[in-house]
């Protein structure tokens, strides 16, 4: 028992230990901050019709309970789903392969060291909600238990059974992170369309892993009581419409029903069963080399063993002449921006592209686009980190003006990959002559880009621009405003502000990476 | 050509120095550096190949500072890191090309310099392969190639026969010995054979400071006429250890043949000549 406990401590630690956890956390905590809207604000996030509740204890904390229990179940699967891997990288695995720890217990450990990892973003997010309390409330009194229980019945066992899900997405999926996002991109909507559309019945509650729609209908049932009627729908996320009809109310908590509680208990089990039937199939590090070979045939120690090497004299070497361009990098840069991941995922890619020409040109631009450049998400989250995961910083370093020659190749590469990828769209926009969308897409491409860049020098890793990214792409396809960096519905000055974004990411890249290179 | 360290320190937090008011001149020919984990040999490499910066002190090359100025260096520096990966989805052509791209160099004989250093390094057969799928020693060889890319005049090599097998060890040794007429050379490693065979000047080093430095000659003589061997019984073996300063030991049946560096050898024993490793081990290990 101190051995598996020792597992799960060492890689909490080792996970929470690095800036990537911090500074989700941080954003973490700014999203929270958003999710009581102040009065003047020009959104809601969870409102029943045209009511909203009165800020006291209760609807603070059921409000933040289960905001927290959806934001923190859609970006804690990315933030979560490598621990597995890590192991295969950092070639631990096959150390843990040769001890007696069962694939089980294992597993259980990193499902366990997963929900540590967000417990304690939520630990975090349930304190300021109080604070939110003690600063928007006016004149309520405070319940501790009006926060507690709330976070206990719906957001606690979302996140364990979402830990559980990431650790069978890497067993099943192994080292395919991009198949693994897209699997659970299409699960995180079919449960929210499932739990959070039109009125539901108490079983819906049960079959709601989020735990969400059984507050909902709790508020739904309030406003019947107050008001006499059942046409009101609760929604929930972040709404922009107008706030001038809205009405208030007092919401005093929620009768949890006997069912709900029983299947909150069964999310658990359903997650450790999960983990169980995922340890018959765990390939216990015994991992297939992914490099394919070119010539399968021949082995590589037959190649090289009946060759007598030549003697290497400096001066018998051909000349070389100095050559400070970066058209080599950025060839290498696009090769390997093209060799990164399985060879017939550019089908999807190209799939999308055929997508862009044909599709209706709005649900291409608002739809199509966004996703078809989120498939990249793993091609351009290493872009600035790759050196690094791969150990060659110390070449690159070393290099002759690295931050001027080989920083902006990458970045300049990672740009034409989404300009080529959107290369559709600028043709339907140029024979439809609008200029302003083909600017807007351009200047979301090269914000895109960079702001992988930036999260990856910054954090030193690519799992906070995957979770960001993925959640930013989350909100563009429910039309949250804010999200649009890629010029849907372009202004000369969103066009500019993109830009402004992008001129400062590029900036902090190089500072940061120039401070790198100096004291690595 | 000089490059001339002069009173470098490498401070990581208030008691932990990487590298301690280290001062060195280094001339044309290989020097060797050698010295324990920890010693603070990586530290000296990496911060002469401009990776690391030094907390104080002074680095030139031929009066340039390199601090202020590593791109001086860059130019000609060939630098094999102890610890270094790939890209494992590149093959050998399109790596190397890669590392020419960074050190600045190109031009129409770019293609067959690589292929001529492949063939140096005995790769050029797998040269189309992704170099993910490379033995270790295949990877170190890669290594080694792209150090010699661009005409080094100064090539750091930093535990380069880590991986090798015994035959391979034997021609990078070869191939160093050959490079050395025209370059400052600097290579480290655990191996005091490796050293032994080829380096003009050896340095030797222990938490972050020089303990010694010269020709091989020069840091063998501290020890001469010091070293001996003896044979005793497996059972005494601890009660000499606690009294004499042992090197090696080689078990023959119920006895212990000892090579020990003594200034009061023990009657019996025999001298003998006194090597490089001897010299090392004495002046690591033991507290004088």
């Amino acid at each position: 028992m101190n051995d598996f406990i020792a597992m799960i401590k060492g890689d909490y630690l080792q996970r929470t230990r690095s800036y990537a956890f911090l500074i989700t956390l941080a954003i973490s905590l700014y999203i929270a901050y958003t999710f009581v809207p102040p009065p003047d604000a020009n959104y809601t996030t969870v409102r029943i019709g045209n009511y909203i509740g009165d800020y006291n204890s209760a609807w603070i904390g059921h409000v933040t309970a289960i905001m927290t229990s959806v934001f923190l179940s859609l970006i804690g699967f990315f933030l979560v789903n490598n621990s597995v891997k890590k192991d295969i990288e950092t070639e631990v695995g096959m150390i843990i392969a040769t001890t007696r720890v069962s694939n089980f217990s294992y597993l259980m450990s990193k499902v366990l060291s997963n929900f540590l990892v967000l417990l304690s973003i939520t630990a975090i997010v349930f304190v300021m909600s109080i604070g939110i309390f003690f600063l928007r409330s006016s004149g309520f009194d405070f319940e501790i238990s009006s926060f507690l229980i709330p976070y206990l019945f719906v957001t606690i066992p979302s996140l364990f059974f979402i830990s559980s899900l990431a650790v069978v997405g890497e067993v099943f999926l192994g080292r395919r992170s991009v198949i693994q996002y897209i699997a659970f991109f299409f699960l995180f909507n079919v449960i929210i369309a499932n739990v959070q559309v039109g009125k539901g019945s108490e079983f819906i509650t049960w079959v709601d892993p989020f735990g969400v729609k059984v507050v909902t209908m709790g508020l739904e049932n309030h406003i019947k009581t107050i008001m006499g009627s059942d046409e009101r729908v609760a929604s929930m996320g972040f709404n922009f419409s107008s706030k001038n009809e809205l009405k208030v109310f007092v919401f005093n908590g929620m009768d949890w029903p006997i069912g709900f509680l029983v299947s909150r208990l069964l999310w658990f089990a359903f997650g450790v069963g999960l983990v169980l039937l995922s340890s018959k199939f765990f390939h216990r590090f015994d991992v297939r080399e992914k490099i394919r070979l070119v010539k399968k045939s021949k082995v590589l120690s037959e190649i090289t063993e009946h060759v007598s090497p030549k003697t290497i004299s400096l001066t018998s070497l051909p000349a070389i002449t100095t050559d400070h361009g970066i058209t080599a990098f950025i060839k290498t840069e696009l090769l390997m921006l093209y060799r990164k991941g399985p060879r017939w995922f550019w089908l999807f890619n190209a799939g999308g592209m055929i997508a862009l020409i044909f599709a209706p040109r709005e649900i291409a631009h608002q739809f199509i686009l966004p996703v078809l450049w989120f498939l990249q998400v793993g091609r351009w989250s290493d872009l600035t980190t790759k050196e690094k995961t791969n150990r060659i910083h110390h070449f690159t370093y070393a290099a002759y003006q690295p931050l001027r020659r080989l920083l902006p190749s990458q970045l300049i590469a990672g740009i034409i990959l989404a300009l080529v990828l959107a290369s559709p769209l600028f043709v339907r926009y140029a024979i439809a002559q609008q200029f302003l969308p083909i600017a807007g897409i351009v200047a979301g491409g090269i914000f895109i880009v960079l702001f992988a860049a930036c999260l990856g020098i910054i954090s030193g890793g690519k799992k906070l621009f995957e979770v960001l990214f993925f959640a930013i792409t989350y909100m563009n396809i429910n039309l949250i405003p804010f999200a649009d960096y890629f010029g849907f519905s372009p202004t000369y000055t969103s066009i500019l502000l993109v830009l402004t974004l992008s001129l400062l990411l590029a900036a902090l890249s190089g500072l940061v990476r120039s401070y790198e290179i100096r004291h690595s | 050509m000089s490059l001339v360290i002069q009173n470098l320190s490498k401070k990581y937090n208030k008691e932990k120095y990487g590298l301690r008011d280290y001062s060195l001149t280094i001339e044309k020919g290989i020097l060797g550096l050698l010295g324990p984990n920890g010693a603070g040999k990586s530290t000296l490499m990496k911060i002469i190949a401009t990776i690391s910066k030094p907390t104080s002190g002074i680095l030139t090359l031929d009066g340039n500072d390199l601090i202020h100025d590593p791109n001086y260096i860059r130019k000609m520096l060939g630098y094999l890191p102890q610890d270094f990966g790939v890209y494992a989805n590149l093959n050998a052509y399109e790596f190397l090309t890669y590392i020419a791209a960074m050190k600045g160099v190109g031009g129409p004989n770019l293609k067959s310099r690589i292929e001529m250093l492949l063939e140096g390094v005995n790769l050029i057969e797998a040269a189309r392969l992704p170099i993910g799928t490379y033995s270790g020693g295949m990877k170190q060889r890669i290594g080694i190639a792209q150090a010699l890319l661009n005409d080094p005049k100064v090539l750091i090599f930093d535990e380069p026969t880590v991986g090798l097998d015994p035959e391979e060890r034997v021609r990078f040794r070869n191939l160093i010995s050959n490079l050395a007429h025209d370059c400052i050379i600097i290579l480290s490693s655990h191996i005091v054979s490796d050293i032994e065979t080829i380096a003009d000047a050896v340095a030797i080093m222990k938490s972050g400071t020089l303990i010694t430095t010269g020709t091989q000659a020069d840091v063998i003589a501290q020890v001469e006429g010091k070293v001996f061997e003896t044979i005793i019984d497996s059972t005494a073996l601890e009660a000499f250890r606690a009294k004499q300063f042992v090197v090696n030991t080689i078990r023959q049946k119920d006895k212990m043949r000892l090579r020990y560096i003594s200034n009061q050898p023990v009657p019996s024993s025999t001298p003998f000549a006194a090597t490089l490793e001897d010299a090392y081990l004495f002046l690591t290990k033991s507290n004088n």
